[in-house]
């Protein structure tokens, strides 16, 4: 045996041995690939993407491979099979649309590879491909902000009468559909007398919701309370309210606490929403997929917390930067 | 005696059908909830409309011109956007005109695709609605902007307050709307607009610069779209990236509905007025009278069908086309 055979083996079995104490501690690094929605169309998109490469750069044990579909179907359809080539371990997506992916989950399904699905689910049909979905949970959401008024008119003691309109999301929308049925739902159980006298979309938009809340105005003499989809939409709501002169006697509550809304809170003029934060959506999402990944049991709907804030406990959380 | 008067009411029926339309809509309204007519509400609608409204100005001459600007609703959320990140970093003063020279520019840059290279504006403007959305989104990096110190600046002036109990942006409206009819019903360049666009081959021999009245068309509408840039921002402070997404559609409905030709060649600033109200009181109205807002997609429409059709059958003083 020469010598430079020699050192090859020595220098192999050293490779073999350390490659041994690396797969003992932790089954990694993992090579993760997520493919997005459509980054950079709003903060809330924007901040999630830092936060997964930050959460992922953090962790030694996880190789991440970031992409984004731009909002394109067919472009995360390509990207899905991009990440199958590469025989990633786990894909996480943030689907365009939750009908036209489900082929490509199909496929990374097929190829054992597992899928979890982050922020909106995909249709029912692909749920027998999906290892995880990760996310808030929009009825719960829904039902909280139910909750928050409730508690409010009950401290006013207005329980027995007060009045409220809705302005919900954009029609069609998941998100929005399920909002307002968490919130329906949950009203008449809390607070029965209580009565929702109309419901309008604001599509998500600030100006539409401003416009909207303007009509309810000139139709209704006593509006107590504003539910709102979302902050954005909830701050248009106060808007025309504060135009009005009418903002002093309604209480404002909505979702997604946004930083406009925070602000609102801050300044007494809007009372409550939930808060949901792009950071512990897209954290939730890199822990699930590690967690199937390392074999635990994982819930097919793996909800993180998204908690309620008022003007009372809004100090427990810092600022949104959406 | 009769019949003459007869004539006279068919012939203003032919010139102003919009306007009869516009008030059996509003007559129909009120009898539906006495509300609607209430001062607080007409102001409000007028008020809101006049986002929308500003920017139908500039495109009716667009339009008039022989051309389509569907880069308008982009173009409002970059001008949105830009003012409110330039509020906070250089102050309100230097923020507005930077504002307005970028939206003009961008204006420019069609007007010169359109004008000077002669290329189809469906397609220049369709390409400018994307590529001024990304733009924006770059710009901005997708955050919402919002200005830090909204109690203590001047700039809610131009979308929250009132002058002589009259809202800023009905005066602003208002204003533009006397000047850009002038000038297209009083001056050699509103002339030209209409040669240009009735028909461009004849005014090319009469000898009217065709590319440069075109370029002018799109550098006022982009003008008008920072106008309408700058009441939005003020009127909220803050604003997501998509703030003007579809207006387009909706300016152009309002510009058709006040009787402009897509074909160019026709149209006046005081029909596209009345476009905008109808719009604007339609919205409005359905809110009122309390339709699921799915109905009001479809009622929408059949209004809006419906006007058109009023409008042209009094122009032409029969119910169907001639030809049929």
């Amino acid at each position: 045996m020469n010598k430079s055979l020699k050192t090859m083996l020595v220098g192999a079995t050293i490779l073999a041995g350390s490659a041994g104490i690396a797969a003992a501690e932790a089954h990694g690094p993992y090579r993760i690939g997520i493919t997005q929605n459509n980054v950079g169309v709003d903060s809330y998109q924007t901040t999630y993407e830092q936060a997964f490469i930050a959460a992922a750069e953090a962790n030694p044990n996880v190789e991440a491979v970031v992409l984004d579909a731009g909002g394109d179907v067919a472009r995360q359809i390509a990207q899905m099979q991009d990440l199958i080539q590469q025989d990633v371990d786990a894909i996480i997506i943030w689907p365009t649309n939750g009908e036209a992916v489900i082929p490509a989950v199909r496929e990374a399904f097929q190829a054992e590879i597992p899928v979890i699905v982050t922020n909106s689910n995909i249709a029912e049909a692909g749920f027998p491909f999906v290892a995880s979905f990760s996310g808030p949970d929009n009825i719960t959401q829904g039902a909280r902000s139910a909750e928050i008024m409730c508690e409010r008119f009950t401290a006013l003691g207005i329980q027995d009468e007060a009045q409220i309109v809705q302005i919900s999301g954009q029609p069609g929308y998941t998100t929005a559909i399920e909002r307002a049925k968490g919130f329906e739902d949950r009203l008449p159980e809390v607070c029965p007398n209580v009565t929702l006298v109309e419901t309008q979309p604001g599509d998500w938009n600030r100006e539409k919701s401003q416009q909207v809340m303007e009509a309810f105005l000139v139709k209704y003499d006593d509006i107590d309370g504003v539910y709102a989809g979302d902050d954005n939409m909830g701050v248009g709501a106060l808007n025309a309210a504060l135009a009005a002169g009418r903002a002093e006697g309604i209480t404002f509550v909505g979702a997604t606490n946004f930083a406009v809304g925070y602000e609102a809170m801050e300044r007494g003029e809007y009372w409550g929403s939930i808060y949901q934060s792009p950071v512990d959506d897209a954290e939730a999402a890199l822990k699930t997929a590690l967690d199937i990944l390392a074999g635990e049991d994982v819930p097919f709907l793996n909800y993180f917390d998204t908690p309620k804030i008022t003007q009372e406990n809004q100090g427990d959380y810092t600022k949104p930067v959406f | 005696m009769a019949e003459t008067r007869a004539k006279t009411i068919g012939q203003f029926l032919a010139r102003q059908g919009i306007l009869v339309a516009f008030v059996l809509f509003m007559i129909g309204f009120a009898l539906a909830n006495g509300r609607f007519l209430g001062i607080d509400n007409i102001m409000g609608v007028v008020r809101s409309s006049a986002i929308l409204g500003v920017i139908a100005l500039g495109v009716t001459f667009v339009v008039i011109s022989g051309n389509l600007d569907l880069s308008v609703g982009s173009m409002m959320s970059f001008s949105t956007i830009v003012v409110l990140d330039l509020h906070d970093k250089i102050g309100p003063a230097l923020a507005i005109p930077a504002m307005f020279a970028m939206t003009m520019a961008l204006g420019a840059l069609i007007g010169f695709l359109v004008g000077y290279l002669k290329l189809n504006s469906l397609i220049v403007t369709l390409g400018m609605l994307s590529a001024i959305h990304g733009l924006t989104l770059t710009y901005s990096g997708g955050k919402n902007m919002d200005i830090d110190d909204k109690a203590g600046t001047w700039f809610s002036f131009f979308g929250q307050d009132s002058v002589l109990g009259i809202p800023v942006p009905i005066l602003v409206i208002a204003l533009l709307a006397v000047l850009l009819s002038l000038l297209l019903s009083r001056t050699p360049f509103g002339r030209k607009v209409y040669a240009v666009g009735g028909n461009g081959v004849a005014a090319t021999f009469s000898g009217i610069p065709r590319a440069r009245v075109v370029f002018m068309c799109y550098l006022i509408s982009a003008f008008c779209v920072a106008v309408a840039g700058l009441l939005q921002a003020s009127r909220s402070l803050g604003s997501q990236n998509t703030v003007g997404q579809g207006t387009e559609l909706d300016v152009l409905a309002a510009v058709i509905l006040g009787g402009a030709s897509l074909l160019g060649g026709s149209g006046t600033i005081f029909k596209t007025v009345i476009g905008v109200l109808i719009l604007g009181f339609i919205q409005n109205g359905l809110l009122l009278v309390g339709l699921a807002f799915y109905v009001q997609y479809v009622v929408t429409w059949v209004i809006i069908i419906l006007a058109v059709w009023l409008d042209i059958a009094a122009k032409r003083g029969r119910l169907l086309s001639p030809i049929a």
